[in-house]
């Protein structure tokens, strides 16, 4: 799992600084008036110019000066109760009994000997839960209301004094709510699915003479060694993601020594607390710079020179003893290595961590590693160490020394191989706080799939307004697509993703050019004709990709199958813009439904 | 997009607050995909519905009875001219605040009982559930559905179907109640009991609209009539006037001679006679009915009540 620098954005950071409201706000505001010129040229078709405008502007007013303030929560509750009910009656929980179908006959196809048995685990059941209530959500949001159009039921609603607000927001939560059941139902059973499905245990196959290393039996396709501690506790290497404790049982055997026992595997399911923090990079000279671009891939992590002045600086936050513990701070890290020369395989390219106080006058000694690459590596630093006060060797406190009177403690590293370099990005180093439940991971992950599910629901609801229900399933569907390939669009337009746009895509491909070479056709002019024409493409689908909600960044999941805490501003930044879906669609719906006859 | 109209208000309707229903020159023009006319299928509609009177809409299969209730309900925008009831705008929701409608096909949701279905429909007219559930006990008994309360519309049979139809739309108690085709599916029973209903509603003080092709049944309950031929208000008025053969006299006499019948008209004051009566007779509904479509389809336009007169 890679994560992107925006999906650490605060949640205010993401509203102000990068400017989420604003575009929040000018996305509707372009919504609306797109919206009023179309529903004009409309009613001007219709009506004319002068009362055309008249009928548009008499259905704004009425939204807000009759219809909203005359919306009542018993009717809402009353239409969603009905949808409700109409879901029920419709034999919905069949999805959960072919959910239950499918979680016993997933073990058939989970491959036993992953490396990470857990990750494939939650990913199985979290991405199988997610679609199914994705398509349940489509299916009963969309044919819902036209059915009722056709079957002439909604007839007796309308002629009540039922708003037109009031179909819609009470088609939305209840079919969310038939969503939102299905989803707790389904996200119980999955739970215990993943937490019996990693759950074994081992025994000791064999231990050392001297009773200081051993080995465990086989189960569950792995077997790990261990190491014993003088105070006579230890732990096992980390095989599939996990470790167990090994603990002295306080029975002798019959040659007289201990007899240990392995507790429950530790670090399958978790969910980490990453501290990030701001990186910076100082050049070959030890000035401020930036990370040196090895090719292509490097845009998102930059990379350090080995042997040089180059270092990358994490400075954190908050760095309290309350915070972190009083023990020191546990470090993990995920970096690159960029080979120039083959140089040692097989200790690998080493580097060093050094803790400094943003003062600049206090700083730990160097701590080697040996970089693990495409793995989570971890350093656990105590709170005493040794280290320099003004260039004076010194035994330093972590948090009186290190960390200055602002909370900020600067973490650098180097690389210490010549000609090597070491590749980061911002997340790629972080403090890892004390773990939070899994459990709770798991909910907040439910709940970006229940976001998505509303959305879903959302779009489903306002398409069904003015579309029959076939229809407004394949509009719907459709932005579920956009909304998990849309990006692509944005990226190709932006450049991001090499290759150009469609026509180009279409040259490149008989021509055999790779992507990553400039298009060349012999004539400037053609080029740059087709490189327009791909831009004017790709724009406007870019803008839409933009416009429609994006799943693939709803998506949770991939934090809870890498064990890691979802970020609660990250939440709450979802569940901002699940609201401003819900309520765009159902004002869209609202529009649709207030101005069509629905008896015609 | 919503239709416009000119800006008038209705102008009776509020100055004299026994108009329930009014409509104003209301037109309704389907059209296309395209926006094109297709059919024409209300024209230049003027009629008004009292307080307290039974009002029948009449015509055949096509003739805009069932798009004037709509067009009077919001479900459909009109084309021209503007409908008004209880003085507001036909398309203004809070209308339906007294508004209890019976559909043709009683268009209910088939996976409610009784009790639900009454129940969600007292929450639309956010009624308290204390409420609710007295008036869902009344209508229930009142329909005669006790034994039925808990079945699934989808297991009535069509005379029950009408029944909760029924139920549903007094709900509210309204002021004005709409039938279309209230006697529809009903044997003969449940139809006497259904016009006992209407005729009682209205001697509650409830105005009622209804339509229906059962013309025994308009001529049992109307009070007043609007006959519809494609589109057009071919007559208009109360059911009795509308009724009687004004150029037939009818003379119900006692003890007259043989002699004296022959010359019966000039001589019934002379002879010495009890004249018991002289009066017009009636005609039925279903001769009316039938003569006004003939006419109007042999010459269309408004029917009037000297042409009327004349071709008899």
């Amino acid at each position: 799992m890679r994560l992107e620098s925006e999906q650490m954005w605060g949640y205010f950071e993401w509203l102000f600084q990068q400017f989420a409201l604003l575009w929040g706000v000018g996305i509707l505001a372009g919504l609306c008036l797109l919206g009023f010129i179309v529903c004009y040229v409309a009613a001007t078709f219709l009506y004319g110019p002068v009362e055309g405008f008249y009928a548009v502007t008499r259905v704004i007013y009425e939204l807000f000066a009759r219809d909203l303030p005359s919306t009542t929560w018993r009717r809402t509750y009353a239409i969603a109760r009905l949808a409700f009910q109409e879901a029920m009656r419709r034999k919905v929980l069949a999805v959960v009994a072919v959910f239950i179908v499918g979680l016993l006959f997933a073990g058939w196809f989970l491959d036993p000997n992953a490396d990470y048995p857990a990750r494939l685990y939650i990913e199985s059941v979290l991405t199988g839960t997610s679609w199914m209530v994705l398509l349940l959500g489509l299916f009963l949001s969309c044919f819902s209301l036209p059915a009722d159009i056709k079957n002439k039921t909604v007839q007796t609603i309308v002629t009540k004094p039922v708003r037109s607000t009031e179909i819609v927001l009470g088609r939305i939560l209840g079919f969310s709510a038939v969503g939102t059941m299905l989803l707790a139902i389904m996200g119980v059973l999955s739970f215990f699915f993943v937490v019996r499905g990693v759950r074994h245990e081992h025994d000791v196959r064999a231990i050392s003479a001297d009773g200081k290393t051993g080995q465990t039996t086989l189960d569950a396709n792995h077997t790990h060694t261990f190491e014993i501690g003088e105070n006579g506790e230890g732990v096992t290497n980390e095989v599939k993601g996990h470790k167990h404790a090994v603990v002295d049982t306080g029975e002798k055997g019959e040659d007289g020594k201990p007899i240990y026992a392995l507790e429950p595997p530790v670090g399958m399911l978790q969910a980490k607390v990453p501290v990030l923090a701001s990186l910076r990079f100082t050049d070959r000279e030890g000035n401020t710079g930036e990370g040196l671009n090895v090719g292509y891939e490097s845009n998102y992590q930059k990379y350090i020179e080995g042997a040089s002045l180059m270092s990358a600086i994490w400075t954190f936050d908050d760095v309290t003893e309350s915070r972190f513990g009083k023990d020191g701070i546990n470090l993990e890290y995920t970096l690159k290595a960029f080979r120039t020369f083959k140089g040692d395989i097989v200790t690998g390219v080493q580097g060093t961590v050094t803790l400094r106080n943003p003062n600049g006058k206090v700083e730990s000694n160097r701590l080697r590693f040996i970089i693990k690459e495409f793995q989570v590596d971890q350093m656990s630093i105590p709170r005493e160490l040794e280290g320099f006060v003004n260039s004076e060797p010194k035994k330093l406190d972590l948090y009186k020394d290190l960390v200055d009177e602002n909370g900020k403690m600067e973490v650098i590293v180097r690389c210490e191989d010549r000609s090597q370099y070491l590749g980061m990005s911002q997340a790629d180093l972080y403090i890892r706080k004390a773990d939070r439940s899994f459990g709770w991971n798991m909910f907040k992950a439910y709940v970006g799939i229940w976001l998505q599910m509303v959305i879903i629901i959302c779009f489903g609801v306002m398409y069904s307004t003015f579309l029959s229900g076939p229809v407004a399933m394949i509009a719907t569907l459709t932005c579920l697509v956009f909304g998990f390939f849309g990006g692509i669009a944005s990226e190709v337009a932006s450049g991001k993703i090499p290759g150009g746009g469609p026509i180009e895509s279409i040259i490149r491909m008989p021509t055999q050019t790779g992507a990553m070479t400039e298009l060349d056709l012999g004539s400037d002019v053609l080029e740059n004709v087709i490189k327009t024409i791909d831009y004017g493409i790709m724009s406007p689908l870019s803008v839409i990709g933009r416009v429609f909600p994006n799943f693939g960044s709803l998506n949770t999941s991939s934090f809870v199958a890498y064990g890691v805490d979802i970020f609660s501003s990250l939440l709450f930044r979802h569940i901002t813009q699940a609201a401003c879906y819900f309520v765009v669609t159902a004002l869209i719906g609202y529009f649709f439904l207030k101005t069509r006859e629905l008896a015609a | 997009m919503s239709a416009v109209a000119p800006a008038a208000s209705p102008t009776t309707a509020t100055a004299d607050s026994d108009i329930i229903i009014e409509t104003r020159n209301l037109g309704k023009i389907y059209r296309d995909f395209w926006g094109r006319p297709k059919v024409q299928a209300l024209e230049s509609l003027d009629i008004e519905v009292r307080r307290g009177e039974i009002f029948g809409l009449l015509g055949p299969n096509g003739s805009g009875k069932s798009t004037t209730i709509k067009l009077i309900q919001g479900l459909l925008f009109p084309s021209s001219g503007r409908a008004f009831v209880f003085g507001k705008d036909a398309r203004d929701v809070s209308k339906n605040e007294r508004i209890g409608y019976l559909p043709e096909e009683s268009y209910l949701y088939k996976f409610l009982n009784a009790e639900e279905t009454l129940d969600f429909y007292g929450r639309l007219f956010d009624m308290p559930a204390d409420v609710r559930k007295k008036r869902s006990e009344q209508l229930i008994q009142m329909v005669g559905l006790k034994g039925a309360r808990r079945q699934q519309l989808r297991e009535y049979s069509k005379g029950m179907t009408r029944r909760i139809g029924l139920a549903q739309a007094l709900i509210n108690e309204p002021d004005l109640l709409i039938l279309d085709e209230p006697t529809s599916g009903l044997d003969p029973i449940g139809s006497r009991e259904m016009k006992d209903l209407i005729l009682r509603l209205r001697d509650e003080g409830k105005t009622i609209l209804m339509c229906s092709h059962q013309l025994a049944d308009v001529q049992d309950v109307c009070d007043r009539i609007a006959i519809l031929h494609r589109g057009r208000l071919r007559e208009l008025g109360r059911v009795n006037d509308l009724l009687k053969v004004r150029e037939v006299t009818e003379v119900h006499a006692k003890g007259l001679s043989a002699e004296t019948q022959a010359k019966i008209s000039e001589l019934i004051k002379s002879s010495g006679a009890e004249l018991l009566s002289i009066d017009n007779p009636t005609t039925t509904m279903e001769e009316l009915f039938l003569e006004i479509v003939r006419e109007s389809e042999a010459r269309p336009g408004m029917r009037t009540s000297a042409s009327a007169q004349a071709s008899k």
